[in-house]
């Protein structure tokens, strides 16, 4: 088991260590490890069934583990001791529908120990800035889909914590409310709240976290920042174009010492390098060879690549299906 | 806790906003005052406002009927026999002007037997039967040569005085305020009880059914999140009880005008439906009873909307716990008979229907006060092992979708919850 990530200097916000979780027989989450540090968005990566509910309600305290401990902001969790300071926005999401908008933030902001004056003072701020003012005596069943997503979000920030976590946090929403959600994910980030979340989706953990996570059969395949995992993952590519000449390209690229795979497409080739292959020798092979270049591009792998090879494709297939 | 009285709060404000609430508030009083003004109705001859007596007697039996029916009232006209009366009158009767009429004549006094053709002939038979036999047996008995002043005192009508013994007290109240007061509160508790039960159960379940139970649940036990929703429920049902109360109160001071309609002899009404005499000890009595029987039927209901994921699933779910409640509900019939029977004393002892049964022993006849206690001990324990069960079905049903558990599975979430 790896030591939960290359201990970044001050005390992470969430820790949880060989954490189980077990349901009539099956495992859903086994000895799961990481440190989430504060500051930053970190990504709880797995396909469906990998066990990232269970994990989040087991940070908040809504299932107990078998085994392991979860430890936040520095100290034992339990009892529900620390739901002052964590926003949770559940994978399923719904609010009482024949509540009025300005009763149900209230009530939630109760659960999460607001006093009531304070608590509708800034539901009615929120709702201000997220166009919801004149709605906020009407009924929930009155609302769109849309609206009740962002008083569900409002539900979720309304105490201002100091750790936020979402549960699929983007699947479902429209396109308008999912940039609300990103601009204000980005906002609390920048006033220093912690953000947790989970996805199956790997575009949107990659614009977003700093931090990630990725997690299949309720086992850790790897953690740490992103950009380290992009470096130790799935190996460099390069994209190379070609300006009418290629020269020797195609001998250049068929060295196994340098070049592991190639997409040749003529004047285009995207190269995935040899382990160990350096880069810059590819570059002054190919201009020794004659090829006139347009482009030399050093590329990262993206997430998905790197979770499809981890995951393996058919379970990343159905990782990537957007609406399960 | 804060948090614990924000639930409370919300099932309650939530729940006597809604327009159900005030439409029960309202028409319970109404319902109320309908059973007292119909039973007025019915003790009174079920309506029959004007009747004929159609005399074809050479005996004064005509008149005497005429003159006993007239006691209670100017409603029964003596018409004599002719030909096409009947068929005049049976147009009248169409026509709505008369309820009926009475053929009376001199074979009735040998066979007993008098005709009486109208709209409606169970009321008839009900106003008719007693004062039409007392004439019939005090124009026999004249006839057969008995002094009219014997006969007169020999006909003076029955008027038997019922009077409760009860715990040492004395007549305080009459059998009829007993009987109606029992019959009374066996109906609130097991209308209440189940209502509010239900309440519980559709509250448990649309937090499920909208999942808003798991951010509840991330921020208090579910003990005390099932815990605050009983308590919302009940203080509405409490709060309920008090409209119904003050409204009642008003109603019946207010009574006489209503179900005696002043005239014709409304003593029948009066004497079934008189105004109870609710005593401190028999309002304690029906608010223990009522908060401990709503309190495990709650519980009970909580649990099946735990374990459902659809309205219909609880629909059919909750009905093994209706029915313990139906049928305690059934034998408080027989328990108003006999109130001392080994039934009535098992029922009221078993929790799942002593909430109805014992407050209806209590109110019907007197109770040693070591039965009720060790009734209410019963269920006070039996209170908190269900609630025990319920809790542990409830912490593992609300988190869980898909299909309803089955027995074994059930077992399995106690005993592992």
């Amino acid at each position: 088991m790896m030591s939960p990530a290359p201990a970044p200097s001050p005390t992470p916000i969430l820790v949880l260590d060989r954490v189980r979780k077990t349901f009539a027989g099956h495992i859903a989450v086994d000895d799961l490890s990481l440190a989430v540090p504060p500051g930053v968005i970190y990504g709880l990566l797995g396909p469906n069934g990998a066990g990232k509910t269970t994990t989040i309600r087991m940070i908040m305290d809504i299932l107990q583990p078998d085994a392991g401990s979860v430890r936040l902001f520095g100290a034992p969790a339990g009892d529900r001791m620390y739901a002052e300071r964590i926003g949770y926005l559940p994978e399923e999401r719904g609010l009482y529908r024949k509540m009025r908008v300005l009763d149900v933030l209230v009530f939630l902001g109760e659960m999460r120990g607001m006093e009531r004056r304070r608590a509708r003072q800034r539901a009615g701020e929120w709702l201000e800035r997220l166009g919801l003012a004149q709605w906020r005596l009407r009924r929930i069943d009155e609302l769109s889909k849309g609206m009740q997503q962002k008083v569900q979000f409002i539900s979720t920030i309304l105490h201002e914590p100091a750790l936020v976590v979402l549960d699929e946090a983007f699947a479902g929403l429209d396109p308008v409310n999912a940039q609300v959600m990103k601009d204000t994910v980005l906002e609390l980030r920048a006033r220093g709240a912690t953000i947790l979340f989970s996805t199956h989706i790997m575009e949107q953990a990659e614009k977003l976290c700093e931090h990630v996570c990725i997690i299949a059969r309720g086992r850790k395949l790897v953690d740490g920042p992103l950009g380290d995992i992009k470096r130790t993952r799935g190996g460099h590519h390069l994209v190379v174009g070609f300006d009418g000449s290629v020269g020797a390209a195609a001998q250049v690229f068929a060295d196994a010492a340098l070049v592991k795979k190639v997409d040749d497409y003529g004047q285009y080739a995207e190269v995935e390098l040899a382990p160990g292959a350096d880069p810059q020798r590819v570059l002054r092979d190919l201009v020794g060879s004659g090829a006139r270049l347009a482009r030399f591009e050093l590329r990262e792998p993206s997430l998905l690549k790197i979770f499809i090879d981890l995951v393996g494709p058919e379970a990343a297939q159905a990782g990537v299906r957007p609406d399960a | 806790m804060h948090k614990i009285w924000a639930i409370v709060r919300r099932e309650f404000v939530e729940r006597v906003r809604t327009r159900w609430f005030w439409i029960g508030a309202l028409l319970g009083p109404v319902l109320f005052g309908a059973v007292f003004f119909l039973s007025g109705q019915l003790g009174r001859g079920g309506g029959l406002k004007r009747i004929a007596i159609v005399d074809g007697t050479t005996t004064q039996l005509g008149a005497r009927i005429a003159e006993q029916l007239g006691r209670s009232g100017d409603w029964a006209i003596r018409v004599p026999a002719a030909i096409g009366v009947v068929d005049s009158l049976t147009a009248q009767v169409r026509a709505k002007q008369l309820d009926g009429f009475l053929i009376v004549t001199d074979a009735a006094l040998d066979s007993g037997k008098v005709e009486y053709r109208g709209s409606n002939v169970f009321a008839g038979k009900g106003a008719l039967q007693r004062p039409v036999g007392e004439a019939l047996t005090v124009v026999r008995l004249q006839r057969a040569g008995v002094d009219p002043r014997l006969v007169a005192r020999a006909s003076i009508p029955l008027r038997l005085e019922t009077c409760k013994i009860s715990r040492g007290t004395t007549c305080g109240e009459s059998a009829a305020q007993s009987f109606s007061l029992a019959y009374f509160m066996g109906i609130i508790l097991y209308t209440a009880i189940l209502l509010y039960g239900i309440n519980v159960m559709s509250s448990v379940l649309e937090e499920k059914t909208t999942r808003i139970v798991e951010v509840l649940v991330s921020s208090l036990r579910p003990f005390q999140l099932l815990l605050g929703k009983v308590l919302g429920v009940g203080a509405v049902s409490i709060f309920q009880f008090l409209i119904w109360g003050v409204a009642g109160r008003l109603l019946l001071a207010r009574r006489a005008p209503l179900a005696g309609g002043g005239d014709a002899g409304g003593a029948g009404a009066d004497e079934l439906f008189q105004v109870p005499h609710v005593t401190g000890a028999t309002f304690a009595v029906f608010m223990a009873y009522f908060l401990g029987g709503f309190f495990l039927y709650s519980a009970m209901f909580a649990a099946v909307g735990a374990m459902s994921s659809t309205e219909q699933e609880a629909r059919q779910a909750q009905q093994p716990v209706a029915w313990m409640l139906v049928l305690s509900f059934i034998s408080m019939f027989a328990m108003l008979n006999d109130p001392g029977s080994t039934v009535a004393v098992t029922l009221s002892l078993i929790p799942f229907s002593s909430p109805v049964a014992m407050p209806v022993r209590w109110a019907a006849g007197s109770l040693p006060a070591s039965e009720l206690a060790l009734s209410l001990a019963i269920l006070v324990a039996t209170i908190g092992g269900v609630t025990w069960i319920a809790a542990r079905i409830y912490r593992v049903g609300i988190l869980m979708t898909g299909k309803r558990p089955n027995l074994k599975e059930l077992v399995r979430w106690i005993r592992t919850a």
